[in-house]
């Protein structure tokens, strides 16, 4: 397998959870919640799919691959679960967005650190912070594999990639094409012009919330199976503020955020393809791994000032404001 | 029971109501409730919520333990705390000027790692005297941390990069450059840590005998406290303090009445690095005396927390600094006498934090409510008014939200 085939696998495969996560922040940023809770919620996530993977693992055949989706199913709603946390806190509680966003992150790590070791101990007998997952299968398309350089895309892929793209068309579709996400989007730009519409504000907010919570659930169990192949403490590298980045570079939409992702997602396999292929120590891996983080940052330079945030983005909604 | 209930409420509302200690009365109301909710979560565990909080609090000194090895006593558990502390509080200094200018600095964490490393590369591994390796290593990692504050302010001023996105991927950046010259220069191959510093280049003056106990005092401990007592004066009591309140509250406002709002938050994040910078210093050379390579320190990321609890306020951060690191110093002792495990320290933390960000909320129930009571009470004729004045709002920064002011 060609090098350059190589880079495009393993960047989509960093950058489709990356999208989904970032959706996730879309969709709440769009209704007008900061949601620097991503990280929080992502962690939350991939430790109830993790749960679920770890207690049902005597119901399913060894070779079953049906506790994997189901995993993801399980770490959509815990992602919701706890995005309650945040939406309730904002909404309802009237707190700071930034301030509980950085709260309820803190939270679920400990939370989750101490729930893993705690059932690890009571019902596993073994106090590990871990919960193992299977390895996931790979999946390569015949034929469409043979495609030169495009064929990469369709070669050796993991079926939660399948999962994301499929989740992130119909997140697209809802957003931008059906009335509930124009509400969504009215939300974050004119909350009183869509509650004298006789739209519920407080409402479509909670709901994009949670949405932002089951999609970056979905990601955070995405990361879990392809970096680790387990549920520990490490699932919280930073994925979630990556997100957040990529959804600001993308401005705010959907599709420039895909390629945002994508960009970071290649730049990061590409770095890792460059020291592998140079032969160099393994020590100038940490340099390659900047690469990311610095085109990030430059693309900012370039594009960062024609960004728009969504107007109302941050402000409790006051009903008697004008 | 009813009435049973709203004597309760009155009464919560009476303690919460008086507005010349609120400041104080909330952020205690929030501690006390999550103590509340843990010590439930420890006895559905089958232990003694009592014992553990005591054992935390001797872990980090503050009780006597049942017993201590040669040359240990509670003097030198409270002087690790402190030593522990010190980074705590300047962290949480540098948040809080970001914060009150509308600056939201997540990248304390990185600003340590470059401050920390760079004066252990300069001045770790010299062989300079004491006397001048000591006010060095602070100097270095003060300017450290200012430029790389700089760097982030200028480019949200400039380039109108949002300074959490920036940070972050700062964050990233520093801790793996550093990672890389950690690894490839100053390696120790048996702690995979940096190599160790010389003694005069700690940040501590150690052996101190003090009656049996051997001990360590840390230098940076009373500097951070007049840092603290600096940046108060600083905000309250100068022009420039009112100025970067002024642009953190509405930076339209501002800067309609002149003030020059880019310069004021580049400034703002200077200081803020600076102080990032001294917290690294004294932790990367004072506590630690070593750098993990590759790893960001979680204190820059507790600071914010240790921020928002104490109130935004440069003396309050004091007394959370102080609350946070006597939690997490003294888990260890917690978990190995009393069998709860040590992760629910960050759980205790977690819970302060939860509670005290609905603060603005409980303020806002309190006043709604006292103000309820007192219409009933008096005649209708003076209508009670909801909003906050701009007084109350500069006093509070859990309002701040209220007036809208800087998003993401």
């Amino acid at each position: 397998m060609s090098t350059l085939n190589l880079i495009i696998i393993d960047g989509l495969s960093f950058a489709l959870p990356l999208l989904i996560i970032a959706i996730g922040g879309i969709y709440s940023e769009r209704s007008g919640v900061v949601n620097l809770a991503l990280e929080g919620l992502l962690g939350f996530g991939a430790f109830a799919g993790g749960l679920f993977v770890a207690a049902t693992a005597g119901f399913f055949a060894s070779t079953s691959n049906a506790p994997m989706y189901i995993s993801f199913l399980v770490a959509a709603l815990g992602g919701a679960l706890f995005a309650t946390l945040h939406a309730v806190l904002c909404i309802k509680f009237m707190a700071n967005q930034v301030i509980s966003g950085v709260v309820v992150n803190i939270v679920s790590v400990a939370l989750t650190g101490f729930l893993t070791s705690t059932i690890n101990a009571t019902f596993f007998g073994n106090p590990s912070v871990k919960f193992m997952l299977r390895t996931s299968p790979r999946w390569t398309i015949p034929y469409l594999s043979d495609i030169p350089l495009l064929g990469a895309v369709f070669t050796n892929f993991y079926p939660f990639e399948v999962i994301i793209i499929a989740v992130a068309l119909f997140a697209w579709y809802l957003l931008y094409r059906t009335r509930f996400g124009m509400h969504i989007r009215a939300a974050g730009d004119n909350p009183q012009a869509l509650e004298s519409a006789g739209i519920n504000v407080s409402r479509v907010r909670f709901i994009a919330v949670l949405i932002s919570g089951a999609l970056s659930g979905i990601g955070g169990m995405a990361f879990a199976y392809s970096i680790s192949t387990n549920f520990s403490p490490a699932i919280y590298f930073g994925s979630g503020f990556l997100a957040i980045a990529a959804l600001i570079v993308g401005n705010w939409k959907i599709i420039p955020t895909f390629a945002a992702c994508m960009v970071f997602g290649l730049a990061r396999s590409g770095a890792y393809a460059l020291v592998l292929g140079l032969n160099a120590d393994a020590s100038v891996i940490d340099l390659a791994m900047i690469a990311p983080y610095v085109i990030t940052l430059l693309l900012l330079v370039f594009f960062g000032k024609s960004n728009q945030a969504p107007r109302a983005l941050g402000e409790l909604y006051d009903k008697s404001k004008r | 029971m009813n009435a049973f209930l709203s004597k309760i409420k009155h009464f919560f509302v009476n303690v919460l109501g008086d507005e010349r200690w609120q400041g104080i009365a909330i952020p205690v109301f929030s501690i006390l409730c999550s103590l509340i909710a843990i010590s439930a979560i420890i006895l559905m565990l089958g232990k003694n919520p009592l014992d553990a909080f005591t054992s935390l609090l001797a872990g980090s000194g503050w009780l006597p333990k049942a017993s201590y090895s040669g040359g240990k006593s509670m003097l030198t558990d409270f002087m690790g705390m402190l030593d522990a502390f010190t980074p705590m509080l300047f962290a949480a200094l540098a948040v809080t000027i970001a914060l009150r200018s509308g600056l939201f600095n997540i990248g304390v964490s990185g600003q340590m790692l470059i401050a920390g490393f760079a004066a252990t590369m300069l001045v770790g591994y010299s062989d300079l005297p004491a006397i001048i390796a000591r006010p060095l290593v602070l100097l270095i990692g003060m300017i450290a941390g200012a430029l790389a504050g700089l760097l982030i302010g200028w480019l949200k001023h400039q380039f109108n990069i949002h300074e959490v996105v920036s940070s972050i991927m700062l964050n990233n950046i520093f801790a793996y450059v550093i990672s890389f010259f950690i690894k490839t220069r100053y390696i120790d191959p048996i702690t995979r840590h940096s190599k160790g510093i010389t003694a005069a280049a700690r940040l501590e003056i150690a052996p101190l005998q003090i009656g049996d106990s051997i001990t360590a005092f840390p230098i940076g401990l009373p500097i951070a406290l007049l840092c603290a007592i600096g940046i108060w004066f600083l905000l309250f009591k100068t022009t420039w303090g009112l100025e970067l309140t002024a642009v953190g509250m509405n930076a339209k406002a501002a800067k309609y009445t002149g003030i020059k709002v880019g310069r004021t938050m580049m400034l703002a994040m200077t200081i803020s690095g600076a102080l990032a910078g001294l917290a690294g210093a004294t932790y990367y050379l004072g506590f630690l005396k070593s750098i993990n390579p590759g790893e960001l320190t979680a204190v820059g990321f507790d600071s914010i927390a240790v921020s928002l609890l104490g109130n935004i306020h440069p003396l309050g951060v004091i007394l959370s600094s102080l609350l946070i690191t006597t939690m997490t110093r003294g888990s260890v002792y917690m978990s190995s006498t009393v069998g709860v495990r040590q992760e629910i320290t960050s759980l205790i933390i977690g819970m302060v934090l939860l509670f005290s960000a609905c603060g603005g909320f409980i303020k806002m129930w309190v006043d709604r409510t006292r103000q309820a009571e007192e219409d009933l009470s008096k005649s209708a004729d003076d209508a009670g008014d909801d909003t906050p004045s701009p007084a109350q709002i500069a006093r509070d920064p859990a309002l701040w939200n209220m007036s809208g002011g800087e998003t993401l």
